[in-house]
């Protein structure tokens, strides 16, 4: 094999990156879920002073993925991360029962946004281990999610301190995205 | 390549060493530690020095010594009077091993003795903390509790908490209306540095870092900062960077008031630095951490430099 098809080859099936923004109100565990997606040690997560970024590899994709602090103070510079995002991804925390309003008030700013306009959405349901929590089913009706009709939707639930749920979301980004 | 030297490095470690150790023994008349003892300057560079000739040695007596030494930190029971017999033990335990007089190397007895104090109350510490961190926030110990409350009142002495749960938090840096949540992974430790922080130095850097963090442009998160700054400091503790600040600050065995005291210098800078690369907003923390971060680890690596905050530079 010559040098120029060995070339070729590395050419033709490059890895595809996507840009996937974490958002959600502080406290949701969108930090656990980056450091879950990358396999890094999830015990010893401080709240995110600005942002975090980190790169993984995923069913043949490369994810960047943005986690941007939740706090209200933050939020209104989660606009400067929206341009070329592939996936939106929403993290709840469905037993922070007291904020569901709140949460749902931010969600749908982001979906009412041009830049964000027709982007996939993936909702995590995260913290079902704890006992309050409501599962995925409840949580998406309490958010509305069956009305949205302009874009491809998911909710996950998961647990992202044990590392469940999460590869699952991130396998219906990548399909959604390999089907567009 | 790179196993060539490794395995040269290893000939060395293993053969010359102990030749050039026996040679200097026989025409100094002092043994590695001695020379150490007597030779490095006092502080991290002693300390340091003592640490890995310890580590290094190949006598049965001296590894159990340490495996003794390791124990004993790890739970915790290296205080009080308990923590100067150990000393005594460990210090007699090397002279009959080296075979050295004490009556003529008095000095080196408390040299040497002050570096097990310093090596094992490092150890200790690392573990104090690592237990204060593990113990997560619980609104329902009425200690952490009021932990917290003096930690408002120490920031925000003409202010009362119109409740438990209110906006107020916001003022001081906490994300929401409800601190418990802002602990996470740093647990009491988070909380502990804060207060120690606000409350030994409130009238003077605290309530200027508190002041500065309020500014409208170059302000940032203050708790939310520092509890992100205790992580850093765990780590540098962890890693064993801390251990030029530790040995060179303490006199006797570290308690945790040293990792706190740490912790204050770390803040006091920081918020310096901040400062000092104008930020157009708080997006701009985990540039500005890193690179402060790896000012503290160059600084870390001078053996000789002794921290302090520098109180004449406040503004």
């Amino acid at each position: 094999m010559g040098l120029l098809s060995i070339l070729r080859k590395l050419r033709s099936a490059p890895e595809k990156e996507l840009r996937l923004l974490l958002l959600g109100l502080d406290n949701a565990g969108k930090t656990t879920i980056l450091k879950t997606l990358a396999s890094e040690d999830v015990t010893h997560i401080t709240p995110t002073a600005g942002f975090n970024i980190k790169s993984v590899v995923s069913e043949g994709f490369k994810l960047n993925v943005w986690d941007i602090g939740g706090q209200r103070k933050i939020r209104p510079y989660w606009k400067n991360y929206f341009e070329n995002t592939d996936i939106l991804v929403y993290v709840v925390d469905a037993a922070d029962k007291r904020r569901l309003e709140e949460t749902g008030i931010e969600l749908y700013e982001l979906l009412g946004d041009e830049k964000l306009k027709e982007v996939p959405l993936l909702v995590y349901a995260n913290k079902q281990d704890l006992p309050e929590s409501l599962s995925a089913s409840d949580l998406a009706q309490t958010l509305g999610l069956p009305s949205i009709k302009d874009r491809p939707w998911q909710i996950q639930a998961c647990t992202a301190s044990q590392a469940s749920g999460v590869r699952e979301g991130m396998e219906w980004a990548c399909n959604t995205i390999k089907k567009k | 390549m790179v196993e060539m030297y490794t395995y040269i490095w290893l000939f060395v470690s293993y053969y010359v060493r102990p030749i050039y150790k026996w040679f200097l023994r026989k025409t100094t008349g002092l043994c590695e530690l001695q020379r150490i003892c007597y030779g490095a300057v006092s502080g991290a560079p002693r300390v340091r020095a003592v640490e890995k000739s310890l580590g290094a040695s190949r006598s049965p007596q001296i590894a159990q010594l340490i495996a003794h030494l390791n124990n004993v930190s790890d739970n915790h029971r290296f205080v009080g009077q308990n923590g100067r017999e150990i000393v005594s033990g460990a210090v007699s335990t090397v002279l009959l091993v080296k075979r050295i007089n004490p009556r003529v190397h008095f000095q080196f007895v408390k040299s040497f003795g002050h570096c097990i104090q310093q090596i094992w109350g490092y150890r200790q510490l690392l573990a104090d903390v690592e237990s204060l961190r593990t113990t997560t926030y619980d609104p329902d110990n009425v200690e952490h509790e009021r932990k917290l409350m003096l930690l408002w009142e120490a920031l925000r002495p003409d202010e009362m908490l119109a409740s438990r749960i209110t906006k107020q938090w916001q003022d001081i840096g906490f994300q929401g209306d409800d601190p418990k949540t802002d602990f996470r992974g740093m647990g009491l430790l988070g909380l502990e540095n804060l207060l120690f922080f606000a409350s030994e130095y409130g009238n003077g850097p605290a309530s200027h870092v508190l002041s500065h963090s309020l500014h409208p442009v170059h302000g940032y998160a203050f708790a939310i900062v520092g509890i992100n700054l205790t992580s850093m400091a765990w780590q540098l503790l962890r890693d064993g960077h801390a251990k030029t600040y530790v040995y060179n600050t303490c006199k006797a065995v570290p308690s945790v008031r040293v990792f706190h005291q740490f912790y204050c210098y770390l803040f006091y800078e920081f918020d310096r630095h901040w400062l000092a690369c104008r930020p157009k907003s708080m997006m701009e923390f985990s540039d500005i951490k890193t690179k402060f971060e790896s000012n503290v680890k160059a600084s870390l690596q001078d053996p000789n430099n002794v921290f302090s905050i520098r109180l004449a530079d406040t503004v």
